[in-house]
């Protein structure tokens, strides 16, 4: 009877020696055999009977036979240990049958014999269930880091397309606004400066009678005196060239940021040219260490000469503006490195300062137009959105990346051969100028 | 550790001998099986906390971690720790072919601890007439909250380390039982110190 039940199981059972050789194997062996084999198995050596894992299966069944202890083998890691079909030929998906392995060292009860019996489970289904599974969970990881990398991008398209409003509603306005003011700074500095000559004039008259007070008459002398003290003479002569040059000053700086504000639109006469980067930073490293003599300046350029087709006004405005920052970033001790990197087809420069650096919460805002964190009369905010704008009329990128008390660092790449012609329709080069 | 031993000294003498036999024992199979000369420390006894446990095991780096679980007539899970290092030597050994697989390495570690825990709990239960059955192996990537929750108090856990000598493979397993099966286990010391 035990026979039968064992013969009829449905996990595989087949018995071998410590030759290998098999002794027993159960119907669900026996109905995989080819039919010819089917009488005949008996003291054939298992690896000959059922080739492909050969070596694996008389590694596990030393190890049985030597430790005399049980030994697992899992479909995850070795799927098809005997040469097996699927139990469903017909309408399964596998081709081959996934097994679980157990072999257990037994003793013949009558002989004494040592022998290994191997277990064999058909996983099949389980495994094909499992896979199907993995492979599920496979594409809907994949199909979330998508989805991610989607909302990442809107986000970025985003903040580029409010920092782009803002710069082209900024520039209109800044335009505007130069243009109307620089009327009336005309009118008024043509006539501050006439006001200066009268004012001279003036004192000079009065100067003139204050020497000849002498060979007046007392009575008229009294009377001229008493005028010149109502009218505090001394003050006013004292304040009045004061008062002048205040309003001078303060004028040369209403031009000033009106100049920006022109440079902000960029409307420049000059058109496209060559334009030796390398040589404007060697003119830009001396027109600023004059100004600016603390920081140690570098300059690396791989080559003489690194051409680019641009304004050079903008351009130059450009990277003048940034290597201003770094300048005014540098209290005492500090360096500022500039790097030109020649590739294929586009040029980038890097403004390298270890100066203050830049605390995070405001390096989402150092493009924005009048963004400044200077005292007054220091800065007017317009540095790096004219930098901005210069930068991406040439179709180039612009990012700044800092550290606080470490040091900032201000990457321009610019493409050689810029197509301004072809801008408008050149949208996704906007996306590339990334503002943070 | 400050939980007193559920062991007399006694109890606790002669089980150490017996592990000092069965784990030499072990080391020998699995020493004949991959012809290579094994070391072995001496095994250690002690009770621990489920975190305690956790910290034993798990918070070597760089290791694999195993589970099995015996049935019979004492139960408990044998926990094993190999060494990633020296693993592709031990693997030559075993006459695995280079380059291994993450299937071939996965396959490895479970062989290798179903060998020596199986050694060591085969010799255990020989010394103290007892017999146990082990289950399959499984791969364990433990999680310290869920060892924080576990229900039972202390436990006796059996250690004790292999060293491969020709390689940097190192391994420890480390027994625990059941409370009721330390009961039995005790009943059986005694019968064999009486
Ligand atoms: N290299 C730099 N180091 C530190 N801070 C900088 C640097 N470049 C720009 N900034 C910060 O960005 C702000 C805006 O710069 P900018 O647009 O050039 O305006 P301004 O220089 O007139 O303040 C600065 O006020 C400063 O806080
Ligand atoms: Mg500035």
């Amino acid at each position: 009877m035990f026979e039968q039940l064992v013969g009829k199981l449905p996990v595989g059972i087949g018995i071998v020696d410590e030759d290998f050789n098999v002794v027993y194997l159960n119907d669900f062996f026996l109905d995989r055999l080819p039919h010819n084999m089917r009488s005949c198995y008996k003291e054939t050596p298992v690896v000959e009977l059922f080739q492909g894992q050969g070596k694996f299966l008389k590694r596990r069944l030393k190890s049985v036979f030597v430790l005399q202890h049980p030994s697992f083998s899992y479909w995850e890691q070795r799927p098809h240990i005997f040469p097996f079909k699927s139990s469903r030929p017909i309408t399964g998906e596998e081709t081959q049958m996934y097994q679980n392995m157990e072999i257990l060292p037994i003793k013949d009860k009558t002989t004494g014999q040592r022998l290994a019996c191997i277990f064999l489970q058909d996983v099949t289904a389980q495994a094909s269930y499992f896979r199907a599974q993995q492979k599920l969970s496979e594409a809907l990881k994949k199909e979330h880091e998508a989805q991610r990398k989607l909302i990442r991008k809107l986000d970025t398209a985003q903040s580029q397309l409010i920092q782009a409003e803002k710069m082209a509603s900024t520039g209109q306005l800044a335009a505007g606004i130069a243009h109307e003011i620089n009327n009336p700074i005309g009118f008024v500095n043509a006539n501050l400066n006439t006001l200066e000559q009268y004012a001279s004039h003036l004192l000079a008259i009065c100067d003139g009678v204050k020497t000849q007070l002498e060979h007046f008459t007392d009575d008229l002398k009294e009377q001229i005196s008493v005028l010149f003290e109502s009218n505090h003479y001394d003050l006013l002569k004292d304040d009045i060239t004061e008062l002048i040059t205040e309003s001078t000053d303060g004028l040369t700086r209403v031009k000033d940021i009106v100049e920006n504000l022109k440079n902000f639109s960029l409307e420049t006469t000059e058109g496209t040219q060559v334009v030796d980067i390398c040589a404007v930073c060697h003119q830009l490293i001396t027109l600023i260490s004059a100004q600016y003599s603390s920081p140690q300046y570098k300059l690396q350029c791989e080559h003489e000469k690194v051409e680019v087709m641009g304004n050079p006004g903008p351009l130059k405005q450009a990277l003048m503006n940034v290597m201003i920052n770094a300048a005014q970033a540098i209290e005492e001790k500090g360096f500022i490195k500039l790097t030109v990197i020649d590739a294929a087809q586009s040029v980038t420069i890097k403004i390298l300062d270890s100066g203050c650096g830049i605390p995070v919460k405001n390096l989402k805002r150092v493009f924005e137009p009048f963004f400044t964190t200077k005292p007054e009369g220091q800065g007017q905010g317009l540095g790096l959105s004219v930098a901005y704008t210069a930068i991406e009329q040439h179709q180039g990128k612009i990012s700044i990346s800092s550290k606080e008390a470490k040091g900032t660092v201000v990457e321009i790449t610019i493409p050689k051969q810029s197509t301004a012609a072809a801008s408008c329709c050149e949208e996704s080069e906007v996306e590339n100028s990334q503002a943070t | 550790m400050s939980i007193v031993l559920p062991l007399d000294e006694e109890q606790r003498d002669a089980l150490q001998e017996l592990l000092n036999i069965s784990m030499g024992q072990a080391a020998n199979s699995l020493a004949q099986l991959i012809e290579t000369k094994i070391d072995i420390s001496i095994p250690k006894i002690s009770a621990v906390t489920p975190t305690q446990l956790y910290s034993l095991l798990f918070e070597t780096k760089d290791a694999f971690y195993t589970r099995q679980s015996f049935l019979g007539d004492v139960h408990g899970e044998v926990m094993s720790v190999l060494s990633q290092a020296g693993l592709s030597e031990v693997a030559t050994l075993m006459d695995y072919d280079e380059p291994l697989s993450k299937e071939d390495i996965q396959e490895i570690i479970l062989e290798l601890c179903n060998i020596l825990a199986g050694a060591c709990l085969a010799g255990l239960s020989e010394q103290l007439e007892l017999t146990t059955n082990l289950n399959m192996p499984t791969l364990f990537l433990p999680d310290k909250a869920n060892f924080d929750e576990l229900q039972w108090q202390h436990s006796l856990v059996m250690e004790v380390q292999f060293v491969i000598a020709i390689s940097s493979f190192s391994m420890r397993v480390v027994f625990c039982l059941d409370d009721e099966s330390l009961a039995r286990m005790k009943d059986t010391l005694d019968e064999l110190l009486a």
